[in-house]
């Protein structure tokens, strides 16, 4: 029940994707915040939370790819149009592009603004890039940006899903949640 | 006899001249003044560009000497753009009223292989009294003196109201200095 087959999502891949999609939602609402919120020390946590989140969710990202490439991926059902097809194929291979470039985009923030962080207090995170203000702000519009993108595709996934249970009436959304969901 | 009697006034009047303090210039190319804060546990830099100090100093014969630094403030340089606009405010170093900060010492005094300078830090209009242990290392003509305090912000009020609580923003800041000296 680890491995996916080719009608079921295993464990891990479930794990990987609902830790993952809390950790967005967490993310979105702390990366609002902070960019909002007045210069004060909360301001400055609120950031802390963010990119140690982030980079959490890089990791967890890369994991996850390495998971399901090492697996096979449950078949779309049957029945669904042709551009169907295409726009799931499109939207799930934006939210992976979109859980990497989020992340690394906010760490190329973070090493133009010349910022020293620890991600959880713990790990220095290195500079990927050098100190420059206007690398600092191409950056910060390219993640905002990113981001409004990431809430369209999240949009039209979670709409996606909702379309397949309620209306198509099949197992895309109910495949995907705890415990053993079997094709009949 | 005679010989030898004068030999002995001689000795006598060479034994009678004190051991004459040199006075000590800066020499600011090979000489820095750090300062490093705390953001979220993470160790953040800055610099005071400008500083100058005079010493009266003899390594072999530290008492008597005396130490008198000025650092101007305003030159401080953490290297992040927007800390640097926010250090300026009246809640950091208040750039407008308390430009120059003072370390003024006339108590040297030797500490095993070291040298402890007892006096009085002036900074943003608050004096505290500080202890600066450094060494000494001569180096042709000149001497490089090292070393470095960690001083409490708050004992200076740098950073009130509401940046006053040390969780964000450490409440320890360590000074370390190079400074490398001429006779003059």
């Amino acid at each position: 029940m680890l491995r996916n087959a080719s009608d079921s999502w295993g464990a891990p891949a479930k794990v990987f994707h609902w830790v993952v999609a809390a950790l967005i939602l967490a993310q979105i609402a702390l990366g609002l915040m902070a960019a909002n919120w007045r210069v004060s020390p909360t301001k400055i946590e609120l950031f802390f939370w963010h990119k140690s989140t982030g980079m959490l969710i890089l990791a967890l990202v890369g994991l996850r790819i390495l998971w399901r490439l090492a697996n096979p991926t449950p078949e779309l059902p049957a029945g669904m149009a042709a551009w169907e097809r295409a726009a799931a194929r499109l939207g799930h291979f934006l939210l992976y592009a979109l859980m990497v470039a989020l992340p690394v985009t906010g760490w190329i923030i973070n090493s133009a603004s010349n910022v020293p962080f620890r991600i959880f207090w713990l790990i220095p995170l290195p500079a990927i890039v050098a100190p420059d203000e206007p690398t600092a702000d191409l950056f910060g519009l390219v993640h905002g940006g990113l981001f409004t993108l990431l809430t369209l595709v999240l949009v039209a996934h979670t709409g996606a899903a909702l379309r397949h249970h309620f209306v198509k009436r099949n197992t895309v959304l109910i495949r995907m949640l705890p415990g053993t969901w079997r094709t009949p | 006899m005679t010989k030898v009697l004068s030999q002995l006034w001689l000795c006598g009047l060479l034994l009678a001249v004190p051991a004459l303090a040199a006075d000590w210039k800066v020499d600011p190319a090979g000489s820095k003044l750090e300062f490093i804060a705390t953001f979220e546990k993470t160790p953040v830099p800055g610099v005071f560009k400008e500083f100058d100090a005079r010493l009266r100093f003899d390594p072999d014969k530290p008492a008597g000497g005396s130490i008198d630094v000025t650092i101007k403030v305003t030159s401080a340089d953490m290297s992040i753009p927007d800390v640097n606009k926010e250090i300026r405010g009246k809640d950091w170093f208040d750039y407008a009223a308390f430009p120059q900060a003072e370390f003024h010492s006339a108590d040297l005094r030797r500490d095993g292989k070291r040298y402890v300078a007892r006096g009085t830090l002036t900074l943003k209009g608050a004096k505290q009294p500080v202890e600066v242990p450094f060494t000494w290392t001569a180096a042709g003509d000149g001497a490089v003196m090292e070393g470095e305090f960690t001083v409490k912000r708050g004992a200076f009020g740098i950073g009130l109201g509401e940046w006053a609580a040390a969780d964000v923003i450490g409440a320890d800041v360590k000074v370390k200095f190079k400074v490398k000296l001429r006779k003059g």
